[in-house]
């Protein structure tokens, strides 16, 4: 069969709404599209899990201990489900798992904004489990319905574990928000400080070609903007109802046009971030991941050693 | 049966169901084969006659590595993992009550999602 009509059949398959998987036969641009979703996808959940994990030995108490670290668990084993998906897309492609781990060190692969920023206090813990997650979640529940199929399945376990995080981050910031008046002031600073990350997350309000692509391809369903509206109605008469304050004199909601006014981002300074790792703690979190990844080399090495023995029936 | 006759050894095969592209394979039983192919035949007889599916694997029985019954020290864990489970967290609910609003949860964001689409479906 040509080329052509390979394609066509392709996209009449995601027209009737069928899933692809890892064995059928797919467009180049279809496989690079989602490589470089899950990718990232994969590596942020990994990074994701440092700026949380710098409050595990400081958490106030030993459940919010337990909490956090059975928290920054979850999100290195979707770092490892998405690396599994990802691996897979990769193969053919002359990429190996190895590639896709030590891309991070070497910075072939970005990873989200948030997770280049600083975590100074309890308080941005919990800001990172209550709204980082909850864009990140807002991000993952859209994905749901995404064309391939191992890609979803995936989401879905993640997403199961993600109502976890969406609680336990609510329970940190309910606490402070009903503690005394240094605890409120840490939680609005904490506010403050990731309010512009989280705008960002969404990514550009114009749909560049790649996303435009992938909508076609119905990797993604939704746009950009879309996400971020979505976060608006969800969080801003949250962060509202707790008396805090969002750092925004613009952000408002439009009647007429059915959607929130607010100030965009520093897109500059933030793509920046991202594509150069030039955050506050983008070398830092770097560096600790390749340092547990080479430290632990002879580790792998040795137990890649082990040789399956004759199966007995 | 003639005592020369030479003994038929059939392969025992583990069966998986895919029942959707959504749904991950999941085990349903066993058969025995002569042969892989013939396997997913049989497997396809015994467990789909009513049930739809997308796939089915087939694993040789021997392949399959398990934990051993009489060790549950393997799945001890600790008395109370309350602080894990969306369960824990029931007071979210009560306290959001406070200040006058709700405890937000991932259905309510699944479904704003879909009610999206619902409203602008992405022209074609
Ligand atoms: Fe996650
Ligand atoms: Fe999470």
């Amino acid at each position: 069969m040509g080329d052509a009509s390979r394609f066509e059949r392709f996209m009449e398959r995601l027209h009737r709404g069928e899933k692809i998987e890892a064995t059928d036969w797919m467009p180049d641009e279809y496989r690079q599209l989602l490589l470089k979703l899950i990718h990232m996808h994969a590596v942020s959940e990994i990074m994701g899990a440092l700026p949380e994990k710098e409050w595990v030995p400081k958490a106030p108490t030993l459940k919010r201990k337990l909490a956090i670290m059975a928290k920054v668990q979850d999100e290195m084993g979707h770092g490892q489900l998405l690396l599994r998906v990802a691996e897979d897309l990769a193969a053919p492609l002359g990429k190996t798992r190895e590639d896709l781990v030590t891309d991070v060190i070497t910075g072939r692969v970005k990873f989200h904004n948030v997770f280049h920023m600083e975590a100074p206090t309890w308080a941005d813990a919990g800001v990172i489990g209550w709204l980082v997650d909850g864009a990140a979640i807002i991000n993952q529940a859209a994905l749901l319905d995404t064309s391939y199929g191992p890609y979803a399945r995936v989401l879905k376990r993640i997403c199961a574990e993600e109502s976890f995080h969406m609680q336990h981050g609510e329970n940190i910031i309910l606490a402070l928000a009903r503690g005394t008046e240094e605890q409120r002031a840490m939680l609005q600073d904490a506010v403050n400080r990731w309010w512009e990350s989280l705008l960002f997350f969404f990514g550009p309000v114009e749909v560049t070609d790649a996303a435009r692509r992938m909508i076609e391809y119905k990797i993604r369903t939704k746009t950009n903007e879309e996400l971020r509206q979505q976060f608006f109605n969800k969080y801003v008469p949250r962060i509202r109802s707790l008396g805090l304050t969002i750092p925004d004199p613009e952000l408002r909601y439009d009647e007429q046009e059915k959607r929130w006014i607010y100030t965009q981002p520093d897109w500059k300074k933030f793509g920046e971030i991202v594509r150069e790792n030039k955050g506050p703690k983008s070398r830092e979190r770097i560096a600790l991941r390749r340092f547990a990844h080479m430290d632990q080399r002879w580790v792998r090495a040795a137990l890649a050693r082990y040789s399956e023995p004759e199966f007995v029936g | 049966m003639e005592q020369s006759e030479p003994r038929i050894d059939y392969g025992i095969y583990e069966v998986f169901v895919q029942k959707s592209h959504g749904d991950f394979h999941i085990h349903v039983g066993s058969v025995a084969a002569p042969s892989p192919d013939l396997a997913l035949q049989t497997a396809r007889e015994n467990f789909l006659r009513r049930d739809r599916a997308v796939n089915l694997w087939i694993v040789p029985r021997k392949h399959v590595y398990a934990t051993p019954y009489d060790d549950p020290d393997f799945f001890a864990r600790e008395t109370d993992r309350k602080y894990r489970e969306v369960g824990g967290y029931t007071e979210n609910g009560r306290l959001w009550r406070m200040f006058k609003e709700k405890a937000l949860h991932l259905e309510d964001i699944v479904r704003s999602l879909r009610d999206l689409e619902g409203n602008q479906k992405p022209t074609e």
